[in-house]
């Protein structure tokens, strides 16, 4: 059935593309935001969305439709009309969810338009930890496997993956539904240390109610200037997540370069740089084409760790 | 303290800053009285407009819409049986009886003055006591909540009006349901089919929608060509009288108090404290065995209870930087759009924002009452409406609900069936609360009794090891049994 439908869009926009490469856009644009209203994901669409607008002439219109860890915006995304007037807001998800089984779609069925936002893992305690560095909690979890425990925002934990991988290392991850739930939890000191992203805590950072160790970029983070790469310290781990736009598959070149311009300048709006500084986000941007290869390392990168994941779901 | 809560009060009513409270509370009242507008997606779709706005004014319409629409919600939940929001879902229990009893204005304007008094109630806790709050809210860990979760559904035994065995088997569907979707731990699909709009679970919102409001539709539209009214609209007792507030005050205070400890606590929200406040509403009443036929502390202890939470919800976001419920969550947003960071830093470098916020919450609560109050005729007209007119209208209401929670097609199916469900159950006199009541708490009990598990290396000692928990596992036996009691008595 997917299939038919792609075969007929792909009819549809090549009959369509001469005609309307024109003049795109000329009605009201959406995007498609694969998570709620009032998450980070939707906050950093919304704001991009009204930066876009002028470039585009047109109104941008964010519309929400969350579910399965972003997998049914993201397939409704990838198929609907590929006709640039659907544009979707793809999430480091789309990189392991069909890997997982959890998603029919892959990259492979959006054209991608262009990256936007990446954002480093973080690691933290508390301020009073007996953990004083990204040292302590590997030697600790070194000394006992699996008891070292780990406030997980969200399962499978790519960043803990990561970490666990790379330094052939175990904790006990205690899984918890999102930041907003995994931040009050290691305050209150039911876990030992997290890895989050920079924005769900910058301000227990800045208070002083949670401490970083360190961040999993290659180089230190703007904002945080004091906080050591995880390169730096000997732990060559580089984890993170990021938020790109794209189009179905299919979609006429003509539309997805004015659809790329668009978003490049939107990316550069003063008020979107305010409000990605305001919130700790990062801005990262990259054109289709870097995208793509950037996408496609990802996939390949956590492909070794959704093996593990696969493993751990059999026990 | 008091000079910068007047500082705030002269802002508050300044021309600035009042129009956006009056805006916030009467558009929150209304989004909380359609069925599937939330409080959050209320302040979810209105921060964008905020983003342009000054900070003080931005947050209190916001806070403003947040107030109004956890008490509007009880509106249509006692008009029409039919929860505006989940935290209106336990008013329906008694709310509707009195309506249908002719005493619709009585329980519209108990409702607005215990939600009132929740409010106020709550922030001033917010206003004298955050920091002592937010210290014992983050000492909940899972098996604190895991305690929790399990005394709230002890609560079924007590909504289960006359069967206690039909009350627990639905509460037993209500927990198979809350089991689809991913597993909690290992994310592996369960009961999915395949499915992927089933991996996050049902949403909670069309279930709601379609249990109370399509099923009470369906009942309806059996007799909708007959004159006769369900709901008596001869208004035999007007609103409620001075003295049966006051005798009604001591109840909603402590459900208020109860209301601002669980909104203290992040992710337990205004659903929960209304059926915990209810619970121990009837477990305290003399008239316990009345409650679910049309009490009206059955109307007052939620309504009390889920403002409470309004200003206990605000105490983890001021003070630690992390949200107390869904709502706050939108809010901790706007606050850093407005370049502020919420924490302990923000009552010394922010402080006229805070106390400006802390007087437009009290002026809020009070222009709730006000708007309320006044309402009270206007809202009451609604069940003298022709049910040809009106059912049409609920159904188009609940189906628009579950689709615009999510946009999504498929909401608007689980809506269906499960209104065709709920239609079944009143046929044979099964009470639908516990459902709800154990797909909002299911899956809390469920991710926290296993964390806690992973936490603790695989024992199950933390069930007499944790003393809050061991509180909570106590009152969950405490309210089973009273209610054990009462139907043997």
């Amino acid at each position: 059935m997917k299939k038919l439908v792609l075969a007929l869009a792909l009819i549809l926009a090549v009959c369509g593309c001469a005609a309307f490469a024109a003049d795109f856009p000329t009605k009201n644009i959406k995007l498609l935001v694969p998570f709620a209203a009032g998450g980070g994901t939707d906050a950093v669409a919304r704001a991009l969305a009204s930066a876009a607008e002028k470039h585009l002439g047109q109104p941008v219109v964010v519309m929400n439709k969350a579910g399965g860890s972003g997998a049914v915006g993201m397939t409704e995304g990838a198929t609907s009309k590929p006709d640039g007037y659907t544009v979707t807001m793809i999430t480091r998800e789309i990189a392991w969810l069909p890997q997982m089984g959890l998603a029919q779609i892959t990259p492979d069925n959006f054209d991608l338009i262009a990256l936007a936002n990446e954002d480093p893992a973080i690691m933290l305690v508390q301020p009073d930890s007996k953990f004083k560095s990204v040292k302590d909690v590997l030697d600790a979890a070194k000394a006992a496997p699996g008891t070292v425990k780990f406030g997980s925002t969200a399962k499978p934990n790519f960043y803990l993956l990561a970490l666990e991988l790379n330094q052939k290392v175990k904790f006990s991850q205690i899984p918890y539904n999102g930041a907003a739930e995994a931040i009050p939890a290691l305050m209150g000191g039911h876990v030992e240390f997290s890895m989050v992203n920079p924005g769900e805590a910058i301000s227990q950072i800045t208070s002083g109610q949670l401490k970083p160790l360190g961040v999993c970029s290659d180089k230190r983070m703007a904002g945080l200037p004091d906080v050591p790469t995880m390169t730096e310290l000997g732990y060559p781990i580089v984890t993170g997540t990021w938020r790109g736009l794209a189009v179905p598959k299919g979609t006429p070149d003509a539309v997805k370069a004015v659809l790329g311009a668009a978003f490049q300048k939107a990316v550069a709006e003063p008020d979107f740089v305010a409000f990605m500084k305001g919130r700790t986000l990062g801005i990262r941007f990259m054109n289709a084409k870097d995208f793509k290869a950037f996408v496609d390392s990802d996939v390949k990168a956590l492909t070794e760790i959704v093996e593990e994941v696969k493993k751990q779901q059999q026990k | 303290m008091l000079l910068l809560l007047w500082n705030g009060l002269c802002a508050t009513f300044s021309f600035a800053i009042f129009p956006f409270l009056v805006i916030g509370v009467t558009g929150g009242i209304v989004i909380g009285a359609l069925p599937g507008l939330t409080a959050t997606m209320g302040v979810a779709v209105l921060l964008p407009f905020t983003f342009g706005m000054e900070a003080t004014r931005a947050l209190v319409m916001l806070c403003g819409i947040y107030i109004g629409a956890i008490y509007g919600g009880s509106i249509s939940a006692i008009l029409l049986k039919t929860p505006g929001t989940p935290a209106a879902a336990a008013t329906v229990l008694d709310g509707y009886e009195l309506a249908r009893k002719g005493e619709a204005a009585k329980a519209l304007s108990v409702s607005a003055i215990a939600s009132f008094v929740g409010g106020m109630v709550s922030t001033v806790m917010l206003i004298t006591i955050s920091p002592v709050l937010a210290s014992f809210a983050l000492r909940f860990g899972a098996p604190e909540y895991f305690a929790l979760a399990v005394f709230g559904l002890s609560i079924i035994a007590s909504i289960s009006g006359k069967s206690p065995v039909k009350g627990l088997l639905a509460g037993m569907f209500g927990l198979l349901i809350s089991t689809v979707g991913l597993d909690p731990v290992t994310s592996y699909p369960r009961f999915t089919f395949g499915q992927i709009n089933l991996y996050n679970g049902f949403a909670i919102i069309p279930v709601l929608i379609g249990l109370f409001a399509l099923a009470e539709a369906f009942v309806q539209m059996e007799r909708i060509f007959e004159k006769a009214q369900a709901i008596d609209t001869r208004f035999k007792h007007g609103m409620v009288s001075l003295k049966e507030t006051i005798s009604l005050l001591p109840l909603m205070i402590k459900s208020a108090l109860i209301g601002t400890f669980i909104g203290a606590i992040p992710g337990a929200g205004a659903d929960i404290a209304a059926f915990v406040t209810y619970n121990e509403a009837r477990r305290s009443s003399k008239r316990g065995n009345e409650f679910g036929t049309g009490c009206i502390e059955g109307v007052a202890a939620p309504e009390a209870g889920n403002n409470g939470v309004t200003g206990g919800a605000m105490v983890p976001l001021l003070t630690l930087g992390v949200p107390g419920d869904a709502v706050t969550a939108i809010l901790l947003g706007a606050l850093i759009i407005q370049g502020l960071q919420p924490g302990p830093l923000l009552f010394t470098k922010n402080a006229d924002i805070v106390y400006g916020l802390f007087s437009s919450l009290l002026v809020g609560n009070v222009l709730m009452l006000l708007f309320g109050l006044l309402g009270v005729r206007l809202f009451c007209r609604v069940v003298e409406l022709p049910k040809r007119i009106i059912i049409p209208v609920i159904v188009t209401l609940s189906i628009v609900g579950a689709y615009s929670m999510n946009n999504s097609i498929f909401d608007v199916w689980v809506c269906i069936g499960f209104g065709i469900i709920g239609y079944i159950m009143q046929k044979v006199d099964m009470p639908s609360s516990p459902i709800i009541l154990a797909v909002i708490l299911g899956p809390m009990a469920e991710s926290n009794l296993r964390r806690a598990v992973l936490m603790y290396q695989g024992s199950y000692s933390f069930l007499w090891t944790r003393p809050i928990g061991v509180v909570f596992l106590a009152l969950a036996a405490l309210s089973l049994y009273s209610s054990y009691r009462r139907a043997h008595s």
